[in-house]
């Protein structure tokens, strides 16, 4: 790990903390994400090796993080002794992430919508990587701003954080013990449903599609109950005919009966197409969303210069 | 754990058999033999799946650690990675892998009681974690493996021979014993199982085959392989791996 230079802190992902660093050698700036390993307990966090495989198999696309290399560093505690086992992933730097990108567009200095193409690339990048997750069986069950990296002189979108482990359950906490947001949320998720489908992603794809229009969470839920509410309160209260096997999923009760809003009100700066694609990827059945290649070819998209993709 | 085979990491990391028959150099100077190295690759083979029986892990689950140790030795040799430790803590790691994690110390409790008096099968949970590490730089952290298992239930279904499927399932698992998983495509072993299957139980499959719009000559080849492994397997095999296993170095 000499080589590397640590600069500061960058954030906190499922499992350690994540550093911006320099290679010495070459003035190249990485991701340094730490894992602690407890010896005396488990080894390598399942999360961890998880993520390090899928990113072996994803990261040839351009729009999933590159990892560049695993380091393993025994550090020795100078007072004590007592070495202590890290597993470093080393990912390439993009200088930020969606969430800032969108919270430096709402707040700040300049406040300004982001512009319609910016927001169309975006989505059109973030489809594809999906799109190629999904084609390799990969669900990433976790997509949110906070997720995804941007490069903003570039213009460049990518795919994060696939530490997510598990099939069946998404953790309430990650390691930090912060509350994991269920702003991205997947109704069926939300709802208890045992069986997910990459229909999860495309759900929180149209929430982050969405909020990059609006500049705040279309559906900003403190609880697992409250975050039902908010959709519920947009998109109508969910009956059979919609979405069949609705009412016998797990968490499912009786709810409040609201009628659908129309769609087009919450994300008043987007044309019609864009409303379109958007109610497709919020559709309450998961059978019946669109898929991440169905949408790349959607009309939204009909004006993008696709060969720069 | 992913669903594409053709653009996964174990297609481009399927090996020549000639990378894959390779007695290193310490292993080598303390007289291993080919033959030798692949005995003990079957005993621990056969070690991780009856380990396996105590822990209660799936088929897949062994199938991958079992791929993990074959892996490793293709660069690593028997002499430095104790092949004692190296194969329970590829069913360890094989087990996080897939979602199914099995602690530590129940594998310490279950192969102390596999082997109550041998000193040399004696391990800590510390041992096994510290051998994870090197497990995993050994395999470069190329995790995911696909089994000929998933396509054969289908197989069965479509050449209508659903009653075959268990004997199948049989070979399949007496692949592992071997190095096939490393160096042919899962489902081409997959077919090479039902082509003795089939041959075996006298079930006429040929139309079958030639439908299918595989390379035959790969598949009676594969086949070919199983059979020698087979016949191989004379009665003095015990015989011959207690040899083999009492060249690797004692423990330090």
């Amino acid at each position: 790990m000499d080589k590397y230079e640590k600069l500061e802190k960058v954030g906190e992902g499922t499992y350690g903390k994540v550093y911006k660093a320099k290679e010495k050698g070459t003035g190249q700036l990485v991701a340094l994400k730490k894992t602690r390993l407890e010896m005396d307990e488990e080894g390598v966090p399942p999360t961890a090796l998880r993520e390090v495989s899928l990113l072996q198999m994803l990261s040839q696309s351009l729009y999933v993080v590159r990892l560049l290399c695993v380091e393993h560093v025994d550090k020795k505690n100078a007072t004590t002794g007592v070495a202590k086992p890290l597993l470093y992933l080393v990912f390439e730097y993009l200088d930020t992430d969606l969430k800032k990108f969108i919270d430096s567009h709402r707040k700040g200095p300049n406040p300004r919508p982001l512009p319609p193409t910016q927001v169309q690339s975006f989505l059109f990048q973030l489809l594809k990587g999906v799109s190629h997750c999904h084609s390799h069986g990969v669900l990433h069950r976790d997509l949110k701003p906070q997720n995804l990296l941007v490069d903003k002189d570039k213009g460049i979108l990518k795919i994060a954080d696939l530490g997510l482990g598990r099939s069946f359950t998404v953790p309430l906490k990650s390691y930090t013990h912060e509350i994991v947001t269920l702003w991205y949320r997947a109704p069926e998720v939300l709802l208890g449903s045992t069986h997910y489908s990459t229909a999860v992603d495309i759900w929180s794809v149209g929430c982050i599609f969405a909020e990059m229009v609006r500049r705040q969470a279309l559906f900003p839920g403190d609880s697992e109950f409250q975050q039902l509410l908010h959709i519920f309160r947009l998109l109508g209260t969910p009956n059979e005919e919609q979405w069949p096997g609705v009412t016998s999923l797990r968490d499912w009760h009786v709810y409040p009966r609201w009628e659908a809003q129309n769609l087009a009100r919450a994300v008043p700066s987007l044309g019609s197409a864009g409303v379109d694609l958007l109610s497709n990827m919020l559709k309450y059945d998961p059978a019946e969303r669109i898929s991440a290649k169905a949408a790349l070819d959607h009309p939204y998209f009909d004006d993008l210069d696709k060969s720069q993709f | 754990m992913a669903a594409n085979f053709w653009t996964s990491t174990h297609y481009k990391q399927l090996l020549e058999p000639e990378e894959v028959d390779v007695v290193q150099q310490l292993d080598r100077d303390r007289g291993i033999t080919l033959e030798d190295f692949k005995l003990v690759k079957m005993h621990m083979s056969n070690y991780i799946t009856k380990l396996a029986q105590f822990v209660k892990v799936r088929q897949r689950v062994v199938a991958t650690a079992i791929t993990y140790m074959r892996r490793v030795y293709v660069s690593k040799c028997l002499t430095e990675y104790d092949p004692r430790l190296v194969a329970p803590t590829c069913l360890y790691l094989a087990a996080k892998a897939e979602e199914s994690t099995v602690q530590a110390r129940l594998l310490v409790f279950y192969i102390k009681k596999m082997y109550p008096d041998d000193t040399r099968y004696r391990f800590e949970i510390k041992d096994i974690l510290e051998m994870e590490m090197k497990v995993l730089e050994a395999l470069n952290y190329y995790l995911v493996v696909f089994h000929p298992y998933r396509s054969l239930t289908q197989f069965h279904e479509d050449a209508g021979m659903m009653d075959l499927m268990q004997f199948t399932w049989g070979i399949v698992n007496d692949t592992y014993k071997m190095d096939l998983i490393l160096i042919h495509p899962p489902h081409l072993i997959a077919l090479a199982c039902i082509y003795i299957a089939s041959v075996s139980k006298d079930k006429d499959t040929i139309a079958w085959f030639e439908e299918l719009r595989v390379d035959m000559n790969v598949v009676k080849n594969i086949s070919m392989e199983i059979l020698d492994f087979y016949d191989s397997m004379r009665n003095d095999i015990e015989e011959r791996i207690g040899v083999a296993l009492s060249k690797l170095p004692p423990r330090a």
